[in-house]
């Protein structure tokens, strides 16, 4: 059968898909973190601070993410710094990907009507009770869902990291293929393991783009 | 660092230009793919505009690079084998494709069906509607986000370097194997690539005037 190669990979595959949810795991909490506290500074920063934040997302957002773990994994060594390709591809991703989701959270801040604060003001609230129960659960249900899309291309990006010789799926794939000279079967395998992974979230995200034309 | 740059310029501006070959050649397919693809999507025949939503879907939930593996190993097994750069081109083009299918539907449906309506009560032809009611706001929605896609598929053009097309990424990679002076390397790349994404973004910029001036 065509497909035998693949039923019989599928296992060490399947291991592979194991290691990607882990690292998209490992760098979503972080890349979170980053892009809110990015977010935050753009917007209630000083002039300082909202400098630096523009030119680290400038050069974030133009430099390809591959080219960021090259430079990770090929010259930061020549500093002694020498990561572990683990802790360094998750780094590097949370790092990139923290850029995008400060976009995400900063347009969500912007969207709140400048009322809401006035008003929270005025009924005395101190700074950190006001983001607590107004600002962050209202910023949090808007983000939603471009945070959810922007996690489906974080599952994607991870398969980067194979090229920089760190194990998951993607490396796993090409391992097998290349000792069975089956790629079409096994690289067809692997993107569809892909697919399993990235299709709930993208109904997901679906999912919370309609609740939210319904609730304006 | 200068001497280092100096002796090697040609060979980083050799790896650019492959670099927007792709990119070019990339955007410009992809442009009109986008829109057949949307096209299809939104069309009243039922099993097109399902075929188009699976397309979507695939391409939106599978890596780019497993999808440069797949074309570049596999098709070669299958018996028609395509090059590196047109590998890297095809996979560039479907799954780019995919999503600039979705920013025209965005742009064709924010329009309200009354403006469709209007225009033919008025007694346009159908087409006449489309040409000078649709698609001038279509086209001034789409712009922005379009161009958006354009920079991440020049970012994107990096991935291609796994399977050895000899543009910027994979200069730099051969480099730094080969020499000791990898942040000299890393930083020419950077530096780059952003000159590159932001001519892009400054072109887009410019056109977006020039469209939000048609509506």
């Amino acid at each position: 059968m065509l497909l035998d190669v693949l039923i019989g990979n599928l296992g060490y595959l399947l291991r592979g898909a194991v290691v990607t949810v882990g690292l998209a795991a490992a760098t979503v909490v972080p890349s979170a973190v980053i892009g809110m506290v990015l977010a935050l500074a753009k917007v209630f920063g000083g002039m300082g601070v909202r400098a630096v934040v523009d030119v680290y997302l400038y050069v974030i957002r133009g430099v390809p993410l591959l080219v960021l773990l090259f430079f990770m994994y090929y010259a930061l060594p020549y500093s002694g710094i020498d990561m572990p390709p683990l802790v360094g591809g998750v780094l590097v991703m949370s790092l990139y990907f923290g850029a995008f989701m400060a976009e995400i959270f900063r347009a969500a801040i912007l969207s709140l009507p400048r009322a809401q604060w006035d008003a929270a003001r005025s009924l005395g609230m101190r700074r950190r009770l006001l983001f607590q129960i107004v600002i962050y659960p209202q910023v949090f249900r808007l983000a939603a869902p471009p945070f959810v899309n922007t996690c489906i291309l974080l599952v994607k990006s991870t398969s980067l990291v194979s090229i920089i010789s760190l194990w998951e799926l993607t490396l796993a794939g090409r391992e097998v293929a290349e000792r069975t000279f089956a790629p079409l079967q096994i690289f067809g395998g692997v993107a569809l393991i892909y697919f399993v992974l990235c299709y709930g979230l993208s109904r997901y995200g679906l999912y919370l783009e309609e609740r939210m034309r319904f609730a304006h | 660092m200068n001497a280092f740059v100096a002796r090697y310029l040609s060979v980083f501006l050799d790896g650019a230009l492959v670099t927007v070959e792709l990119a070019l050649a990339a955007i410009a397919i992809v442009i009109v793919w986008g829109l057949v693809v949307a096209v299809a999507r939104l069309s009243r025949v039922r099993g097109l505009a399902a075929l188009a939503g699976g397309y979507i879907q695939l391409m939106r939930n599978t890596p780019l690079l497993v999808q440069i593996y797949f074309i570049y190993f596999g098709f070669a097994m299958a018996g028609f084998g395509l090059s590196g750069f047109a590998s890297g081109l095809l996979a560039l083009c479907l799954q780019n494709g995919a999503y600039a299918a979705e920013i025209y539907r965005g742009g064709l449906q924010s329009l309200s069906v009354k403006q469709i309506e209007g225009g033919r009560a008025l007694g346009m032809t159908p087409w006449l509607t489309f040409r000078i009611v649709v698609l001038p706001q279509a086209v001034a929605r789409v712009v922005p986000p379009l161009g958006n896609q354009f920079v991440l598929i020049l970012k994107d053009t990096s991935i291609v370097s796994a399977i050895a097309v000899g543009e910027l990424t994979h200069v730099g990679k051969l480099l730094s194997e080969r020499t000791a002076a990898t942040y000299e390397i890393f930083f020419v790349l950077a530096a780059f690539y952003l000159v590159m994404t932001s001519i892009v973004t400054t072109l887009v910029r410019l056109n977006e005037r020039r469209v939000a001036l048609l509506v």
